[in-house]
């Protein structure tokens, strides 16, 4: 099928589709970032056990594959008698990876920050949780523009996992499985989601870079 | 580690931050305690620690088979490895080339791969390839299209290693009167390799993740053959379960060695500069 042919016939689950993956993105990047931050907050702060319990998530959830954690949540939870909608399954999944690799980006962004920082906020009489946001948090989060935007993209293609679930409505990657199944899409099929894929990842890391260039901290 | 900030963020506690500390270190624990005791609770009171789904696992023949999925999983994402290493490394040649055809025809290359999830290209190669006549293998049919979407995440890498090489290295070598191809064969590429070892392995963990998706194709890796001892014992939770650990294990187990290098290096360097 040609193109345009594709375009006319499934045009608008098209752009429900690229809806779709903007809205999963938003979402997920969103949760991802709070928790991201939440973990980190407990990797730093001086109790031992929630360090190693913030350790353990991150190591959890960086290392395991998007696919494996997936169908853990849609098929082997409720054995447990936890049952969610299928939406819900790949919001988590496409949150719970991101926000490990989120809580690495802001620890590297910490590591960043000069010891005498510290000093000095500790000297200015700073208690620990003023230090954290006051101090620590803005200056992680200004020196790690580029990583989240980095972020945003990898959580945008971790969407594609959705396609695994009979999720409707579909996103990008879904879609092509369901026009190939129905009619022979052919290349035309897959290029019209990967150039969506590839155009949102451009806008993504273009504001990402304006952006950085705006609240970079130049040492 | 005491060099991490981690430990600089809060100056030695005195009597009174020590007790708080102390206090929520129990509190903490009590609660991490009690997290555990609900998942092990909701374990019991849907059975799932009945022996017969976990009995199997003392049975060498389940090793056996999920090893052999293991084997492919290895295999398929080893071999990704190689392709998308020569393949990046084609693309960040192009990149560097002054010739501009070439150079765009890389940035385009290198930014589509990056830029499409790997789920996308495998139903490429599964739906769409096919449809053109080719016939492919199952385990090519996933290799391939791990390989792919790595390959712009290693040209990347590759040229940042390549740039992080001093100046004066591609300078000395000139004046030597070496070639521009013996230049970066001999002197500028064997040491940006040695930076970019580290995201190499890094970039690995992402192909073996991504081969998790082999069970779109029906190629038996660790996944497929799970869903097999699955449908044999009827025991979803506990295989997948362990298949989860096998796979974060290994994954673990790549990133530190490749945090290992990666301090090596940096301390490595740190060390030959100041002397």
């Amino acid at each position: 099928m040609s193109i345009s042919a594709l375009l006319s016939q499934y045009g608008d689950r098209y752009l429900q589709a690229l809806f779709t993956t903007w809205k999963l993105t938003a979402f997920s990047f969103l949760g991802a970032f709070l928790i991201g931050i939440l973990v980190t907050v407990l990797r730093v702060c001086p109790v031992k056990p929630l360090r190693s319990f913030g350790d353990f998530y991150v190591q959890i959830f960086r290392n395991i594959p998007g696919a494996a954690l997936l169908i853990l949540l849609v098929y082997a939870l409720p054995y447990l008698k936890v049952l969610f909608p299928y939406d819900v399954c790949v919001l988590i999944a496409t949150t719970l990876i991101p926000s490990a690799f989120c809580s690495e980006h802001l620890m590297s962004g910490i590591n960043t920050i000069g010891v005498g920082q510290i000093e000095a906020a500790r000297a200015l009489g700073l208690t620990f949780f003023q230090m954290i946001r006051r101090v620590i948090i803005p200056q992680a989060l200004r020196s790690t523009v580029l990583p989240m935007t980095n972020l945003m993209v990898a959580t945008m293609l971790t969407t594609s996992l959705a396609s695994q679930v009979p999720m409707r409505p579909m996103e990008l990657t879904g879609i092509v499985s369901y026009i190939n199944t129905r009619s022979a899409g052919g290349v035309a099929a897959f290029a019209i989601s990967a150039v969506l894929y590839c155009a949102t990842g451009l806008v993504i890391g273009f504001a990402g870079a304006l952006i950085d260039r705006k609240v970079r901290i130049l040492r | 580690m005491k060099t991490s900030i981690r430990d600089m963020l809060y100056e030695e506690p005195g009597p009174k931050t020590r007790k708080n500390i102390r206090i929520f270190t129990i509190l903490s624990i009590l609660l991490i305690a009690a997290l555990l005791a609900v998942i092990i609770r909701q374990f019991a009171v849907t059975g799932q620690f009945a022996p017969r789904y976990w009995n199997f696992f003392t049975r060498w023949t389940t090793w056996k088979f999920l090893g052999q999925g293991l084997w492919v999983t290895i295999e398929s994402a080893l071999t990704g490895a190689v392709i998308a290493f020569v393949l990046g490394f084609l693309l960040m040649r192009g990149k560097l080339r002054r010739n501009k055809i070439l150079h765009a025809v890389s940035v385009c290359l290198i930014e589509f791969t990056r830029g499409v999830p790997t789920l996308l290209l495998i139903y490429f190669f599964f739906l769409i390839v096919p449809q053109t006549g080719i016939k492919l293998s199952a385990f090519w049919k996933i290799t391939l299209p791990c390989a792919i979407s790595a390959c712009g995440v290693v040209a990347e890498a590759l040229r940042a290693g390549v740039n992080a090489v001093p100046y004066g290295q591609t300078e000395a070598a000139l004046s030597l009167g070496l070639t521009e191809t013996r230049l970066f064969y001999k002197v500028v590429f064997p040491q940006a390799i040695r930076f970019v070892i580290p995201s190499l392995i890094a970039e690995l963990v992402i192909v073996l993740k991504d081969t998790t998706f082999a069970y779109v194709v029906t190629c038996a890796d660790l996944m497929q053959n799970a869903k097999v001892l699955i449908s044999n014992y009827d025991a979803m939770l506990s295989v997948y379960l362990v298949v989860a650990v096998i796979y974060i294990l290994i994954n673990y187990l790549l990133n530190k060695l490749s945090d290992r290098l990666a301090f090596r290096l940096k301390t490595g360097t740190a060390e030959r500069s100041a002397a």
